[in-house]
């Protein structure tokens, strides 16, 4: 098992290393700099800038220094904030984004998990037929149309919860609420549909046939032999739930106006603020592979029979 | 229905019973037909198709036309844009009117108006205005001061005399031969001529005055993708620029440039002379007409009454009407769906199809590459690359279609490698055909039913995601329109004007629903046994 | 617990013709299907008496299994359906209890042994686990402990080797002969009455197949379980069956003690069965192996007629009009087949059946000239 994740760890370091070098080198070969604004700095100006960022440095120096300064962990200076430097804004705005998808996929799993539970236990009902129009309805409609509309009906309307912000500027538990849903329905019909069907799948097989057999309860058949084995297909379908997360923590930061880390990112990709787009892109795959890794050990403890060679 | 059904003679067998061949596609086209959901969205999906495909032949006006006096028009299916403008100018005056202490109302509705304006929703105070103040209008109580009047009769004569003047063609007729000639296919030369007639001026002045105008415009482009030089450098570049277009280049460049002043100047002349006739109850608007414009030359000309448009789903701030524009961004996004799709699956089937049949080192490699990307949050890489390389339809379809490959080539390399220790592999091998042959002859075909279901699931996740990139205002770029812009555009001002949200929402979401319906009746009829995919 | 109850071999058979432990009659289990009604089971009656073995044998899609499935109500439903019969077991009509009572019985007086023990076996929890739970369900004063013990007594019976470690295995350490003896141990650890082996077999290989059928048999004969064993290999019904019962589309054709229906095979199925088994203690071995043509009927909406007739080298004009009733021709030896029944009777049924037909047709004319008016 240790062997197991020292490899698994291992194999982090390549995908980490394609990724920065990936968007490096992106933003390197982009026509025109981060300092062409609308008005032409003198010369003398911008072979400063050049030199302070190093830009004038030959593109592979470039691209070794910033290895090695992100392997210290110092993701470079933001070209747009002269005062701050990268690793400020991700330090303030990470752990929101991190809280919000937190939660988003907490609400995703446990009703997601509940609703295909149920659904697939009473296949043929209305329960399942409400349960699964529902998750049409959350895989068919995008991201940034539910968020405003939801803004708009609960918050404009209707009132119940505070149009935007966020409980560490004040807003109370009630500024989480929407964001938090609008970001996790589609995963929310994503998980149920699986669920649904993998129970079904699962409920089928040849296994839960002997346990019936066996004389079982209808309860114990669902949650002791079942859920188990049903559990797997959502176990891998987390890793890119958490990627899809984070992606749609960009919009739902964008129109709730949380203090995350998804504005900054569009922020910084309409100012061409390179820096900061790549520390961006760097953190949230970090947070990404450190997902799939727990997932990856996760789904090897739950199916007895992946071993670890 | 009974017509089309071809009379045949079933095969049955001892008992009587029919013995039908098991076809797969015939099969899953029986399971199709039998899901209503799926058919309902089979037929929405080919109406959509159909609207996008053949927009430009729609009786709708141009999605990029900007008519600023007609920013932000409600959608009405009975009144036009002109009365729409009168409620909107008196539903201002007449809130003025209140804030000014003219319009009297109860002390609870002054509470409630107050409120109301506290709480930023004015389209509240708005209507409640109009209706009270029409109210009191109509009963004596209330009436327009002489400035008021003064406007409200301005915007009636600019309703009923505006028009919308479009020159579909300018013919110059030789006097000599009274052959017909289209100015706009005419070269350089002869263009020039007309023009300087036209204006009394003479050729030379024109061409200056030409050149000047066309070296002004690639400097402006030059300064737009390399800025950061020298006003020397730029000028040698425009002079780099000029020997590149070469001579028909820049004569097709001055074309172009005097058409349009052509053009400008005739639909000057046809505005004026149909500025005489327009309160004339005898002509017909829209009417489509040949004027003389002057020195042998006529204009084709299409001229409607502006403020008589119509405008069903309403207009958006720049007054362009938001049924045209939801049709034309439907086309952008179902196009780029579609189009992606087929890119990626493309992709994916080479690739998948490739690692699978080879194996070995090639597969490793390609799959552990697949693998790394799978870990990566690759739309964040599509935004980069938006951001970088400029935001327009082509990047982001590229960008799109190479991070969207990576399942569908996971999908055919797993089915390739079990079919391909299948015996009719073997036999094929065999009887010496190439590996080409093979994959794509044999295994492919084979597969294609998982790779239709996939890739009909696939474009609505490809709409999704670039709509979601254009709603962030990395993807497609005004004047042009996407679902995702549209929405992105009417977030901000959601609470005045909801139906710039509404509709493109509403447009986006059927078909979306529709797409995902057939999906997963493609899917169930395709395979039926196993479900346990998303 | 039980071994010290154990009878000699003899004494069982002798046994056996007093009380009947399960009566199943006229057994019917439809499935509706889009394409028709299959009708799986279509009056399967039979008796099994304590200490019995009784071979069900068939060719696939004969019904076998659905009638088993049927008897531990397990049919999966919808489609599948028990729509008419009774299923009497120890006095009960276990088609009629209610959802708790069946419970009582499965697993603890009527378990069941599938086809697969590659998948019967829950994957995902330890042999332990499975077997502890099926005691505990069933002795409600057994404690954890004591039932694991028991378990392991059931592993090493059915002959795990260091079946105490063994035990907190996952099913995919084991083999498929270990497996299923493992299945055979659970079905058999709160001593069931009745034991179904549902084709135990089949997944197996051939060595595994011979120990894990005399297993069975020692094990009914040590714990007095009477089996119902479900097979399409006529050589494991000869070495086990006391009695067997031949199927044909959903329908018992013949049903007799063993040594009878070998000896003397009354039905033109079950001797072409007989005959194409391959056997090495007669003459002529090069000769061409016997086998029956044609393929078995599609079961949806099967017209009122023999459904072997088309494959049946003895057929008559009745064969293809009318289901042949079940006549005795010996003790216990009953027979479905137009054969055995004399003429005048074949002839009579003919008539009657060629006087509905007609009847039926012109009904059928009837409504569809009513249709074509009422467009």
């Amino acid at each position: 098992m240790t062997k197991y994740i020292i490899r698994r760890l291992l194999g982090i370091i390549p995908t980490l290393f394609i990724i920065v070098t990936l968007s490096f080198f992106i933003v390197r070969i982009a026509p025109g700099g981060p300092f062409d604004g609308e008005r032409a700095l003198p010369e003398v100006v911008k072979r400063n800038i050049e030199a302070k960022y190093h830009l004038d440095e030959p593109v592979i120096q470039q691209y070794g220094r910033y290895l090695f300064d992100v392997l210290r962990g110092d993701l470079g200076p933001s070209y747009k904030y002269k005062d701050h430097d990268v690793n400020y804004f991700i330090a303030a705005s990470l752990p929101n984004s991190i809280v919000l998808g937190l939660i988003s996929m907490m609400l995703a799993l446990v009703f997601g998990i509940s609703a295909g539970v149920i659904a697939a236990v009473k296949q043929n009902t209305w329960v399942d037929y409400t349960a699964m129009a529902l998750a049409i309805v959350g895989i068919s409609i995008p991201l940034f149309v539910i968020s405003p509309i939801m803004q708009y009906v609960f918050a404009m309307k209707l009132k119940w919860f505070p149009t935007s912000g966020w409980f560490t500027s004040g807003g109370g538990w009630r500024s989480v609420v929407l964001p938090a849903i609008a970001l996790s329905f589609s995963y929310f019909a994503d998980v149920a549909r699986l669920t649904r069907s993998s129970m079904l799948e699962t409920l089928r097989s040849d296994y839960i046939r002997t346990a019936k057999a066996k004389g079982m309860r209808n309860s114990t058949i669902i949650f002791k032999h079942t859920m188990k084995g049903a559990m797997l297909p959502i176990v891998s379908y987390l890793g890119p739930a958490f990627a899809g997360i984070l992606t749609g923590s960009v919009v739902v930061e964008q129109v709730f106006r949380v203090p995350g880390l998804g504005k900054f990112f569009v922020q910084s990709s309409f100012n061409r603020d390179y820096t900061l787009i790549i520390g961006v892109v760097i953190v949230y795959s970090v947070i990404l592979v450190i997902m799939n890794f727990i997932v990856d050990i996760v789904y090897a403890q739950l199916d007895p029979r992946i071993t670890y060679k | 229905m009974n017509i089309f059904k071809k009379k045949v003679t079933v095969a049955t067998n001892e008992f009587n019973q029919v013995v039908v061949g098991n076809s797969l596609t015939k099969d899953a086209w029986r399971r199709l037909k039998k899901n209503k959901m799926a058919v309902i969205g089979m037929v929405v999906v080919i109406f959509y198709s159909l609207i996008a495909a053949f927009a430009g032949l729609l009786p709708i006006y141009p999605y990029d036309e900007i008519i600023l006096d007609h920013q932000h028009l409600p959608p009405s299916l009975t009144k036009n844009a002109g009365e729409l403008m009168r409620v909107k100018k008196m539903e201002d005056l007449y809130a003025k009117a209140w804030r000014a202490g003219r319009l009297v109302v109860t002390e609870e509705q002054d509470a409630q108006l107050k409120q109301w304006v506290k709480d930023n929703q004015n389209n509240k105070v708005w209507e409640f205005c109009y209706a009270e103040g029409e109210a009191q209008r109509a009963a004596g109580t209330f009436a327009f001061n002489s400035s008021e009047q003064r406007t409200i009769d301005r915007l009636e004569e600019k309703i009923a005399t505006e028009l919308q003047v479009t020159v579909k063609h300018v013919y110059w007729t030789n006097p000599e031969t009274s052959k017909r000639y289209d100015v706009q296919k005419m070269d350089y030369k002869e263009m020039l001529e007309l023009y300087a007639k036209m204006f009394n001026v003479s050729p030379q002045a024109v061409e200056e005055q030409t050149e000047m105008e066309i070296r002004a415009q690639l400097l402006n482009s030059i300064k737009a993708t390399a800025p950061d030089f020298t006003d020397e450098e730029y000028a040698g570049m425009v002079e780099d620029e000029l020997k590149k277009l070469g001579e028909k280049g820049y004569d097709s460049l001055a074309s172009q440039n005097i058409y349009g002043k052509i053009v400008t100047q005739s639909r000057r002349v046809v505005e004026q002379e149909l500025k005489t006739i327009v309160s004339d109850t005898d002509t017909k608007f829209p009417l489509k007409e040949t004027f003389g414009v002057g020195n042998d030359m006529t204009a084709q000309v299409e001229a409607s009454k502006k403020h008589e448009r119509r405008y069903f789903l309403g207009t958006d701030y720049s007054g362009r009407d938001m049924l045209s524009r939801i049709i034309y961004g439907g086309q952008v996004s179902i196009a780029i769906g579609f189009v992606g799709t087929l890119t990626s699956v493309l992709i994916g089937i080479v690739l998948g199809a490739i690692a699978g049949y080879v194996g070995g080192k090639t597969d490793y490699f390609l799959m552990r590459f697949v693998d790394i990307m799978y870990g990566l949050p690759y739309m964040l890489l599509v935004i980069i690359c938006m951001a970088v390389f400029g935001r327009n339809i082509l990047n982001l379809f590229f960008a799109l279609a190479l991070v969207s490959w990576l399942t569908i080539a996971r999908m055919v390399r797993g089915q390739i490698m079990s079919l391909k220790n299948q015996e009719f592999v073997e036999a094929a091998r065999s009887m010496g055909a190439s590996t080409g042959r093979i994959i794509f002859k044999h295994l492919v075909p084979n597969s294609l039913s998982v790779i239709i279901v996939y890739s009909t699931l696939r474009i609505p996740a490809f709409i999704m995601q670039e709509s979601f990139l254009s709603f962030l205002g990395l993807g497609v770029q005004a004047p042009y329109a996407s679902w995702g812009s549209l929405v992105g555009d009417a977030v901000a001002s959601m609470t005045l004007y909801p139906w710039k949200l509404f509709f493109p929402a509403l447009a986006m979401i059927i078909f979306l629903f529709a797409m995902n319906f057939l999906g997963d009746g493609l899917r169930d009829a395709f395979d039926p046994q196993s479900k346990n995919q998303l | 617990m039980n071994k010290n109850k154990t009878m000699p071999a003899a004494a069982h058979t002798e046994n056996s013709t007093d009380t009947a432990l399960l009566d199943v009659k006229d057994l019917k289990t439809y499935f509706l299907t889009d394409a028709g009604i299959v009708k799986a089971v279509d009056g399967v009656s039979f008796t099994l008496h304590e200490g019995e073995t009784l071979g069900l044998v068939g060719e696939s899609g004969s019904g076998k299994s659905v009638t088993n499935l049927s008897i531990m109500r397990l049919i999966p439903s919808p489609p599948g359906k028990i729509v008419g019969g009774e299923i009497v077991f120890e006095g009960q009509d276990i088609l009629k209890l209610p959802e708790k009572e069946l419970r009582k019985i499965r697993g603890n007086k009527v378990s069941m042994i599938f086809q697969d023990p590659m998948t019967s076996l829950n994957p995902f929890l330890k042999i332990s686990t499975q077997m502890v739970e099926t005691i505990m369900l069933h002795n409600k004063d057994v404690s954890k402990k004591e039932a694991l013990e028991r378990s392991i007594e059931m592993l090493k019976l059915v002959g795990i080797p260091s079946a105490e470690k063994r035990i907190f295995s996952y099913p995919h350490q084991f083999s498929g002969g270990m497996r299923q003896r493992v299945m055979i141990a659970m079905a058999l650890s709160c001593n069931a009455k009745v034991l179904i082996a549902d084709e135990p077999t089949t997944a197996l290989d051939v060595t595994i197949q011979a120990q894990i059928l005399e297993l069975i048999k020692d094990l009914s004969v040590k714990l007095k379980t009477a089996v119902i064993i479900i097979t399409h290999d006529l050589g494991v019904v000869a070495g086990m069956c006391d009695k067997v019962c031949v199927m044909y589309a959903g329908r018992i054709v013949e049903k007799a003690d063993t040594d009878d229906l070998y000896a003397s095979p009354s039905h033109p199925y079950t001797e072409g069965l007989i005959m194409s088994v391959p056997r090495m203690d007669v003459a002529h071995k090069n000769d061409r192996l016997f086998s029956i043509e044609g393929q078995p009927p599609n079961v949806i909406d099967l017209p009122p007629c023999c459904p072997f007739h088309p494959r049946c080298h003895k057929d008559m004009e009745v064969c293809r009009h009318a289901y042949p009733p079940t006549v005795g021709v010996g003790s216990g030896h009953e027979v479905s087949c137009w054969l055995y029944v004399d003429e005048a009777q074949r002839n009579l049924a003919l008539e009657k059946a060629l006087a509905d037909e007609q009847h039926a047709a012109a009904d059928a004319v009837q409504t569809n000239a009513r249709k074509e008016a009422a467009k």
